[in-house]
């Protein structure tokens, strides 16, 4: 089998006496999309705050693309092309789309007026309409505010960010949570979109269908540990929902 | 009937022509108590109140978009002030040139004012402490410590042309009244087209966003402010140009004054929300109802009552704005008038 | 190496000393020293009190008196005095000089010490009931509004049949000097120079700046503006700034109350007309004096003392002796 894109190995993270995670090892190929499921509070969050460099393991090891990796904040992991949707999106309302798309990676005006970090506003907003266009997001004025969008667009948005940045893996936390089931179909092929390009996706749900529909893999997390992983095929609603809740071993 | 509706509407949604509005109406009104009011004397008189609140009113505007709080920049107007006139009374008497001491002056205020930031920004950043208690803090240690150097009175003895400097000279602006509008129009530059600004609404809009898009956000919420703190140290600067002397009490209640010029500008204290034009007008229509309650003979508490009829105006129709229903309430109104 | 250690001691000793210094209050009953006399005062930022302070000191210096210097920092109110009356009574001073901040509220304080067995002198303002006090020792504000009242009206060549528009610069509606000195200038103008009336007045809440913006706003309202009677030092300040910006100096006549050091520099660039000052000194030499003859139960020095003493205000002018200027002016940082 080829090298993994993305590896955690035998990774534990407590918060004071609360184990979120122990031992915990994860691979993820480029062009794969695994399916990350779990009751609340078994550790995705967690999980996905370690891969993403918010939180540091307190035990285990982080690997990208063969070497090993420390990431001191979310944006070490960024820079190396890991992105990362979090749960309760991550962006800023008040800002507009076209500002929350470029955040952290603006364009400059050239000359001595973008040394001095002055903006280049007009293209970030056509470049940006041009990326969610490119991921299969329609959002109609990139320089409206963020806080003028309905909930489904701001997941889009969200969604449309990093997908259009990553370069190598995505990871997206319960992205299709208050979705409608249009907008939820959307997010799915978006998925696959990213797939295609070859990117590998983590994608976290409670929506066990829409994990059993785009999901190569699936791991399930228990209380902090992996009870499962294997192919989607393997599984089906029934038997999910029952390595899940512990009913089935 | 309905076009008037449609533009009410559209100004309603904008909050710095619905200042632009108040402004000119408070205007018209004072000028027809008082036909005295419109003259350049009483707009110089205006000008020289707005200069040193304009200042610290942008710092705050910063602050404020970032989500947080400086309490402190009226203190950091005293202290500036006050060593900044120590310095220079002991430049005079060591027979040093006025220019040469109103220079050297000015830097030890802003100086000053950017310790007392730097301390904000330590406390906030390194500790952790909520900009409220923060600046809280520095607040009383300032006016403490302005009193306890000075005894309480005001410290003259510095270079006679300070008060010169503070005359009008193009229509109602004197030089330093004229940098400190230079210095307005390159921070909102900076506020609202650099990624200084981007990032410190950023911040104040949704702070895990920015700190997870690689936005170094205490680095940013330090700079602002050291920046609140410099700038109240020109005021200080200004005010000892304005009086000849630094008082312990100059700025006394400066913060308040700066808070309710932002809020009126329609910045939000929750962050995310504000523009410099805004705080500019903000400004301006506070020192506007001072003087012109002097000239129309109106005593000055009701300055007091004047100016929490706009801060109630301006927190009202932000919070309509925020429900999108800043047309809805207007062309409500008018409905009821009909 | 001795010697090194030697210095440490005694730099460590002066610190200590320096600390109770600070902390202000110094054991009594010092050896060399008969009495301890404790001062519980208004606000140490006020220049008033700072002044009042040098001449405690030195008259406690010349009678060999140990003094206790004690009040808030900066806030003028019994709710901060009252505790620090019963910590300055708790180490049991001979005499007690107090300022009382309210009358009533410090009653009983007062009281309290009188029944200790303590002698006590009011001075600058008064317990309700001082029937038991030594003495009350205060400046006159009423006569300082009415001095004003006269060196404004020479200064402006007041005539009979003219008229003259004035204005008053306050600090607050309330504050008990400021109503004393508006009053008595008010009575002063009605009784002698009925031609001059106060056409405006506005209050500064103790800021230089506001009381700037004040009196430029009339010098533009009132262009026949003869004169300004500035009711305390931050209002003098103000005033005079503005009618330097204004190029007014002269023209038109500012008259000020307290000799803060930045106001007499002024008298002599002829900006101010003249400055009414007090005597916080003076005032508090008389309470030292009254207390250590009622402790030495010297009966020469007990008849000289009086239950209510008004010590004058002085008017300072251009002509004021230099040693006049100096002597009266509030001793500042
Ligand atoms: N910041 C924190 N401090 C303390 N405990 C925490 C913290 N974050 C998570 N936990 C605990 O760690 C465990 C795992 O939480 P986590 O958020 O990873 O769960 P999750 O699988 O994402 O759940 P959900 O499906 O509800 O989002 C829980 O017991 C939770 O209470
Ligand atoms: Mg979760």
């Amino acid at each position: 089998m080829t090298q993994p894109l993305y590896e955690v190995r035998d990774v534990s993270k407590s918060y004071g006496s609360v184990i979120a995670l122990s031992g915990v090892s994860l691979k993820i190929h480029a062009g794969e999309v695994i399916g990350l499921v779990g009751d609340n509070g078994a550790g995705k969050s967690t999980l996905v705050k370690v891969l993403s460099g918010a939180h540091q393991p307190s035990e285990g090891t982080v690997i990208l693309e063969g070497t090993e990796r420390k990431w001191n904040s979310p944006h070490d992991a960024l820079v190396a092309g890991v992105e990362t949707l979090y749960q309760d999106s991550g962006l800023a309302p008040h800002l507009s789309v076209s500002a929350n798309v470029f955040l952290g990676r603006e364009r400059y005006v050239k000359g001595l007026l973008g040394k001095l970090g002055f903006l280049a506003q007009k293209e970030m907003d056509r470049v940006a309409h041009e990326n969610l266009d490119r991921v299969g997001i329609a959002v109609p004025q990139s320089n409206r505010s963020v806080s003028q969008l309905s909930g489904g667009q701001r997941q889009a948005v969200a969604i449309g960010r990093a997908v259009s940045w990553a370069s190598k893996v995505i990871i997206l936390d319960e992205p299709t949570n208050h979705l409608g089931a249009r907008q939820a179909g959307e997010v799915l092929s978006v998925i696959k979109a990213a797939k295609e390009r070859g990117l590998g996706v983590i994608f976290i749900s409670h929506t066990l269908p829409h994990v059993l529909q785009v999901t190569d893999r699936i791991v399930v997390l228990r209380l902090g540990k992996i009870v499962a992983d294997a192919p989607t095929s393997t599984f089906d609603a029934e038997s999910l929902l029952g390595t899940i809740t512990g009913l089935i071993d | 009937m309905s076009n008037l509706v449609n533009r009410a509407k559209s100004i309603a949604g904008n909050q710095q022509a619905l200042l632009l509005l108040v402004l000119i109406a408070m205007i018209a009104f004072f000028t027809s108590r008082n036909s005295i009011f419109f003259s350049n004397a009483v707009f110089g008189n205006i000008i020289s109140d707005w200069a040193p609140i304009v200042l610290i009113a942008i710092g705050e505007t910063f602050v404020i978009i970032s989500g947080g709080i400086d309490l402190s920049v009226g203190s950091t107007v005293a202290i500036s002030g006050v060593v900044a006139a120590f310095s220079m009374r002991s430049l005079t008497e060591h027979g040093h040139g006025s220019t040469q001491t109103l220079i050297v002056g000015f830097f030890v205020s802003v100086a000053t004012g950017i310790l007392v930031g730097a301390i904000n920004a330590f406390l906030i950043t390194k500790t952790n402490v909520v900009p409220f208690i923060a600046t809280l803090v520095t607040m009383g240690a300032g006016s403490g410590l302005a009193i306890v150097f000075t005894g309480g009175g005001p410290i003259g003895g510095g270079p006679d042309a300070a008060i010169q400097l503070s005359v009008p000279k193009v229509g109602p602006f004197s030089y330093p009244g004229l940098a400190i509008v230079a210095l307005v129009i390159v921070l909102g530059f900076f506020l609202h087209k650099a990624r200084f600004g981007r990032y410190i609404y950023a911040i104040g809009s949704n702070e895990f966003a920015a700190r997870a898009a690689g936005i170094n956000t205490k680095a940013y919420l330090a700079k602002i402010y050291i920046l609140s703190g410099a700038l109240a140290g020109m005021a200080g600067y200004y005010y000892y140009l304005r009086l000849g002397c630094g008082a312990p009490t100059s700025g006394l209640g400066g913060e308040l004054q700066a808070i309710a010029a932002v809020v009126i500008g329609g910045a939000a204290l929750s962050g995310g929300e504000g523009r410099i034009s805004g705080t500019v007008l903000g400004a301006l229509i506070l020192t506007t109802v001072t003087s012109g309650l002097i000239i129309i003979n109106v005593a000055a508490n009701w300055k007091q009552v004047v100016v929490a009829i706009l801060i109630a105006a301006a927190v009202l129709l932000q919070e309509a704005r925020a429900k999108g229903s800043s047309s809805k309430l207007l062309s409500n109104l008018f409905k009821k008038k009909n | 190496m001795a010697t090194l250690r030697h210095k440490a001691v005694k730099v460590l000793a002066v610190a200590v000393a320096a600390s109770f210094a600070v902390a202000g209050i110094s054991t009594p009953a010092q050896a060399a020293n008969k009495y301890t006399i404790a001062f519980v005062m208004g606000a140490e930022s006020d220049p008033f009190f700072q002044a009042m302070k040098l001449g405690a000191e030195q008259e406690a210096a010349a009678k060999g008196v140990t003094l206790v210097w004690q009040g808030d920092p900066s806030v003028y109110s019994p709710a901060t005095q009252n505790p620090i009356l019963d910590q300055v009574l708790a180490l049991k001073p001979n005499g007690l000089v107090l300022i009382p901040t309210d009358p009533t509220a410090l009653q009983a304080g007062h009281d309290k010490a009188i029944a200790a067995g303590i002698p006590v002198v009011n001075v600058d303002t008064h317990v309700n009931d001082t029937t038991k006090a030594v003495s009350f020792i205060t400046g006159d504000n009423a006569d300082g509004g009415a001095k004003a009242a006269d060196t404004l009206a020479k200064a402006i060549g007041y005539k009979k049949g003219k008229t003259y528009k004035v204005v008053v610069g306050l600090t607050s509606a309330t504050a008990t000097t400021n109503v004393g000195r508006l009053n008595g200038f008010a009575a002063q103008i009605k009784k002698s120079y009925p031609g001059i009336t106060i056409v405006d007045k506005a209050y500064s809440q103790s800021q230089p700046s506001v009381a700037n913006t004040n009196v430029s706003n009339w010098l533009t309202k009132y262009p026949d503006l003869a004169g300004i009677f500035a009711i305390d030092g931050t209002n003098a300040a103000g005033a005079a700034a503005a009618l330097q910006a204004k190029g007014l100096v002269g023209k038109i006549k500012l008259i000020g109350y307290d000799a803060y050091p930045a106001n007499v520099d002024l008298i002599k660039k002829g900006v101010f007309t003249a400055l009414i000052a007090q005597d916080p000194a003076a005032e508090a030499r008389l309470a030292i004096d009254y207390l250590v003859a009622t402790l030495d139960k010297d009966k020469a020095g007990i008849a000289k003392i009086k239950h209510d003493v008004v010590i004058p205000n002085v008017v300072l002018t251009a002509k004021s002796s230099a040693a006049d200027l100096k002597k009266y002016t509030y001793v500042a940082k």
